[in-house]
C-alpha cells in the first residue's frame, strides 16, 4: 500500500482536488472564486494552497482577463489526478484496514 | 504520517461532499441555460397572446416548438462528442403535451385563462419533483413559480395575458440566473 501523498493530504488541498477531479479532464476547470466556495478556504489561504499544489505539478493555473475582470482558473494536471486518486486508494485501504 | 480509520473516513466524506456539490454545480449550470430560454419563450408566447389573442391563444404552441428544439441543440452541445440527439428530452416533452392535452382538452375544456395558467404549472410541476433527484433549487422554482401564477390567476383581472408574461418569463429568467450562480 503507498503511503499518504503529503501534499494532499492537508484539508484545503484535498478538497481543491476533489473538486478539480470530479471535472472530466476535458473541462476547463474552476475558477477562484468558486473554489473558495467549495473549500470554505479565505482568498489568502487558498492562493497559498494552489501555489503549494502548482509547485508540486498537481494543477494548473492560468489567470485571464474576462470582460476586462482578472480571472483565475485552476485545473488539476494529470499528475495530480493520478496523485489524488492514489491518496483516496490509501483512504480507502485504511478503512477496510489493510 | 499516521492516520486512523475515523480520521480516513472522515477525509473521505469530505472528498464525497465536495464532489457532490462539483456535480450539482454543473447539473445547475446547465439547467440554468434551459430555464432562461424558457423565460424568453413563455415571455414571448404570453406577450403575444396578450397582443393578439385571437390569432396566437390558439396556435401557442409555435412558440413552445421553438423552446423545445432550443432545449434539444443546448443539450445537444453539452454532449461529447458522437453522443446521440437526446431522445429522452424529447420524449419527455411528448409525454407532457399529452398529458395536458388530455387534461386541458380532451377532458377538461379549459378556459384560454386556465389554459395559460394550467400548461406552465404542468411543468413546473416537473421541476418540482425532478428537484428531489437533482437539487432543491428546481423544487423551488416549480413551487415559487406555481404559487405566483395561482396568485396571477385569481388576482391579475383582465391584464392577466400580460400578466403572466411578466411572472413566467421574467420569474424564470431570474430564477435562471439565480440557478446558475447556485
Amino acid at each position: 500500500m503507498d503511503g499518504p501523498d503529503e501534499i494532499i493530504h492537508q484539508p484545503i488541498r484535498l478538497r481543491v482536488m476533489a473538486a478539480l477531479t470530479a471535472l472530466d479532464p476535458g473541462e476547463d476547470g474552476l475558477d477562484f472564486t468558486r473554489l473558495k466556495g467549495l473549500t470554505g478556504a479565505t482568498d489568502g489561504n487558498l492562493g497559498a494552497h494552489l501555489d503549494h499544489l502548482a509547485r508540486a505539478g498537481y494543477v494548473e493555473v492560468s489567470k485571464a482577463f474576462v470582460a476586462r475582470r482578472p480571472r483565475t482558473t485552476v485545473k488539476a494536471s494529470p499528475q495530480g489526478r493520478a496523485a489524488f486518486a492514489r491518496h483516496v486508494a490509501f483512504l480507502k485501504a485504511i478503512i477496510a484496514g489493510m | 504520517m499516521t492516520i486512523g480509520s475515523d480520521e480516513a473516513a472522515a477525509m473521505l466524506a469530505d472528498v464525497d461532499s465536495v464532489v457532490a456539490k462539483v456535480k450539482q454545480s454543473r447539473i445547475y449550470r446547465s439547467a440554468a441555460l434551459i430555464i432562461m430560454l424558457w423565460g424568453a419563450i413563455n415571455l414571448a408566447r404570453d406577450g403575444l397572446i396578450a397582443l393578439a389573442p385571437g390569432w396566437f391563444g390558439p396556435r401557442w404552441f409555435l412558440v413552445d416548438a421553438i423552446g423545445i428544439a432550443g432545449t434539444i441543440a443546448i443539450l445537444s452541445r453539452g454532449a461529447t462528442a458522437g453522443a446521440r440527439p437526446p431522445m429522452r428530452t424529447l420524449a419527455a416533452f411528448l409525454l407532457f403535451y399529452a398529458f395536458g392535452w388530455i387534461w386541458a382538452d380532451l377532458i377538461g375544456d379549459f378556459s384560454p385563462r386556465q389554459q395559460m395558467a394550467f400548461w406552465p404549472t404542468l411543468f413546473l410541476f416537473g421541476y418540482a419533483v425532478a428537484g428531489l433527484w437533482f437539487g432543491p433549487a428546481f423544487t423551488a422554482i416549480g413551487l415559487g413559480l406555481t404559487a405566483l401564477i395561482v396568485a396571477t390567476y385569481f388576482w391579475s383581472g383582465a391584464a392577466f395575458p400580460l400578466c403572466m408574461a411578466v411572472v413566467t418569463g421574467g420569474g424564470f429568467i431570474l430564477c435562471g440566473l439565480w440557478m446558475r450562480r447556485a
